[in-house]
């Protein structure tokens, strides 16, 4: 485990935020995830790394989570104070081989864009479409950051993005191409459904391509 | 002659641990004696997997003090790592060694005896300094191959207790394998927490367990437990081997896809059904064994009903049944939905009695047939030992020596106590 200092935070919704820690000699596989705790306490919850293998920093994306204790006590961080980072972890990551000749498909809700973020960001020469799911548009985490021909924004709860409705649904009336490779990431029954939905639809999914936050 | 007592709880790996330790002993002038007699030393090895795990080695500490209070009495194991603070205030524990440090539990001991108080942090700490297990318990040769684990199941406590995976170099386990069967091993096991992630430079598990085939000695070579995630066809290739044992223990967990994502296993009930017929076109008898964890976070009836589905259609020999109990620090421990214990445990008395009769089923097709059984245990004439599937078998003949092999052929099955093969020399 090794303490890392806090660089900066910067809020994206009023409950929503993303934490910039200084990188020291940490490497990891874009897709894995660090687990962050403050220096010397024994709470420790997983996060998924946001930015890119080649960025300077390490950054993560956190949502509040009501009653929830470390996702509210991050957010009172302040640059210069010390988080303890473990990792990095997790098998959750793009097969070399496949990057530069492949179709993707990033299949996420809620902060479980965060992974995707960066698989886009360290390999933005990929062919791939990103889908979002949230409910309400301000949750369209740094969205600008995307070629906007490649994401599509579902919004469950209002009328608000480029489709109205979960991203299963969404898969349902769009199928997938049997060619493409698919990674989904964030609730358990999003990924579940949508499972079955692309497996129906011909894909072929290696377990390792999903990552279940809760 | 001093004497000294193990006590061993938990998985093949700590069994392999305390083999390797008790050989060590023994080779340096110590008598091994039962646990259960009055000995100087006393070594629990402990396992903190469940709760109850935490319970038998807590049963064990104040059994070994009761015995004789001057003792010296040494906790290892995982619970020695996750509860290092509780029993290093208990007196009557002389030293809390953590598995780190577990290899170095002899030059602890005499160092003890010497007069020296060594800190355990003063220890070597290589994870695979263990000699060799030949005086240990077991018939069997167990091999370390790797310690620790990535995968961060949400149930599991033993990542933060056995640390991040580690693999040992491939050249140190091939001649670790050469040196036991030299020695007269019949049947070598390959241990580990989680074996089928091994990585050493670019040799990846198949490529182990290929070379080790491929050696040469009258062997046959088990691999313990494996979990059901990316092995692929050269594995599955190897399992025709003929030194290979036709038996793997693949830990299920649930037959519910969505307790398996919640547990964040890396498979689907869909792959480890893959893998399970596809082994099974080749042979048909091939057993496969596993764990399954009974009222996990949210467990529907549903899910419970599909773990049952599972166990019917999987036709398993073997199930161990644990019922969920919450480890602190895990992810599960924060779900909701925790079930009541009194569901855990009807559940969990429903999925064993599925359990006892897919293992008389599926032990019953050998009746007839002949196994080639390692001779473990002999009693006047009456031998044990397992087969070629990992079935205990028993059998009766005049002169049998252990660690050798016999053809039996299986004549009937007991069904008092576990489901026992009886047979007579073929
Ligand atoms: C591999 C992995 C990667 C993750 N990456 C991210 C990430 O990039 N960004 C991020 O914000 N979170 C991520 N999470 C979730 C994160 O680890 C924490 O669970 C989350 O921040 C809540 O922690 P807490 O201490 O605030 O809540 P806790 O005190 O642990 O939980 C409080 C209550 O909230 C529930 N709960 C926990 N997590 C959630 C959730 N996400 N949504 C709704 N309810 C929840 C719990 O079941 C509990 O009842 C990831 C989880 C995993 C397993």
């Amino acid at each position: 485990m090794n303490s890392h200092k806090v660089i900066s935070l910067r809020n994206l919704t009023p409950s929503t935020y993303i934490i910039r820690l200084e990188k020291k000699d940490f490497t990891f596989k874009t897709g894995q995830y660090i687990t962050l705790g403050f220096s010397g306490s024994i709470d420790r919850r997983e996060y998924s790394i946001y930015s890119a293998e080649q960025d300077p920093y390490i950054e993560v994306l956190i949502k509040e989570v009501e009653d929830g204790l470390l996702s509210k006590k991050l957010k009172k961080c302040k640059p210069g104070d010390e988080l303890d980072i473990d990792g990095a972890f997790g098998h959750f990551s793009l097969k070399t081989d496949e990057i530069k000749n492949k179709k993707f498909m990033f299949i996420s809700t809620g902060t479980g864009i965060s992974p995707i973020h960066s698989f886009i960001h360290t390999h933005p020469e990929m062919d791939y479409t990103l889908l979002h799911g949230i409910r309400h548009k301000e949750e369209a985490y740094e969205k600008e950051s995307y070629d906007s021909n490649r994401y599509v924004l579902c919004t469950s709860g209002e009328n608000t993005g480029d489709f109205n409705g979960r991203v299963t649904e969404y898969l349902l009336k769009n199928p997938v191409s049997p060619d493409t490779i698919c990674y989904l990431c964030g609730n358990c029954h999003m990924i579940y459904e949508a499972y079955d939905i692309l497996e129906k639809q011909g894909i072929k999914l290696g377990p390792i391509h999903t990552e279940v936050y809760f | 002659m001093k004497t000294i007592a193990f006590k061993t709880l938990g998985c093949r790996l700590n069994q392999y641990e305390t083999d390797a330790l008790a050989s060590k002993f023994q080779n340096n002038a110590y008598k091994l004696v039962n646990f259960d007699e009055e000995a100087d030393v006393y070594v629990i090895n402990s396992c903190t997997v469940t709760h109850q795990s935490d319970h038998k080695s807590r049963n064990f500490i104040n059994q070994a003090n009761k015995r004789n209070k001057d003792s010296v009495l040494v906790v290892t194991g995982c619970m020695a790592n996750n509860a290092k603070e509780e029993l290093e205030n208990k007196d009557e524990i002389n030293y809390v060694l953590e598995n780190d440090n577990k290899s170095a539990l002899y030059s602890l001991v005499e160092a003890h005896f010497n007069g020296e108080v060594k800190h355990p942090s003063q220890l070597n700490n290589d994870l695979f300094a263990y000699g060799s297990t030949e005086k240990g318990f077991h018939t069997r040769s167990m091999i370390k191959i790797q310690d620790g684990c990535d995968n961060f199941c949400t149930f599991c406590i033993i990542p933060s207790v056995r640390g991040r995976a580690k693999s040992r170099p491939f050249e140190a386990i091939l001649d670790n394998v050469r040196s036991v069967i030299t020695n007269g091993a019949k049947e070598v096991v390959i241990t580990g927490v989680n074996i089928g992630r091994y990585e050493y430079e670019n040799y990846k598990f198949d490529d182990l367990i290929e070379a080790i085939l491929n050696l040469d000695g009258d062997f046959r070579l088990r691999i313990s437990s494996l979990e059901p995630d990316g092995f692929g066809d050269k594995f599955l290739g190897l399992l025709s081997h003929p030194k290979m044992t036709p038996h793997l223990h693949l830990c299920l967990q649930s037959g519910s896809d969505e307790v398996l994502l919640r547990m964040r296993r890396m498979y689907t009930i869909k792959t480890f059904k893959n893998t399970v017929e596809k082994v099974r076109v080749i042979r048909p008898d091939f057993n496969f064994t596993t764990d399954i964890i009974i009222g996990f976070p949210g467990e529907s009836e549903t899910d419970f009903t599909d773990s049952c589905d599972m166990i019917q259609n999987m036709e398993f020999g073997h199930v161990h049944t644990f019922k969920y109990s919450i480890r602190k620090g895990t992810r599960a421990e924060r779900m909701a939905d925790q079930i009541p214990e009194k569901l855990k445990t009807e559940r969990s008395e429903v999925l064993r009695g599925i359990a006892e009769e897919s293992k008389l089923k599926y032990r019953s097709q050998f009746v007839g047939k002949t196994q080639r059984v390692l001779v473990e245990n002999i009693n006047g004439n009456v031998a044990k030992g397992y087969g070629e599937h990992y079935i205990p078998v028993q059998f009766e003949a005049e002169n049998i020596k252990t660690n050798t092999f016999y053809d039996i052929l299986v004549t009937d099955i007991n069904n008092e106590k576990d489901v026992v093969l009886i047979g007579k020399p073929a």
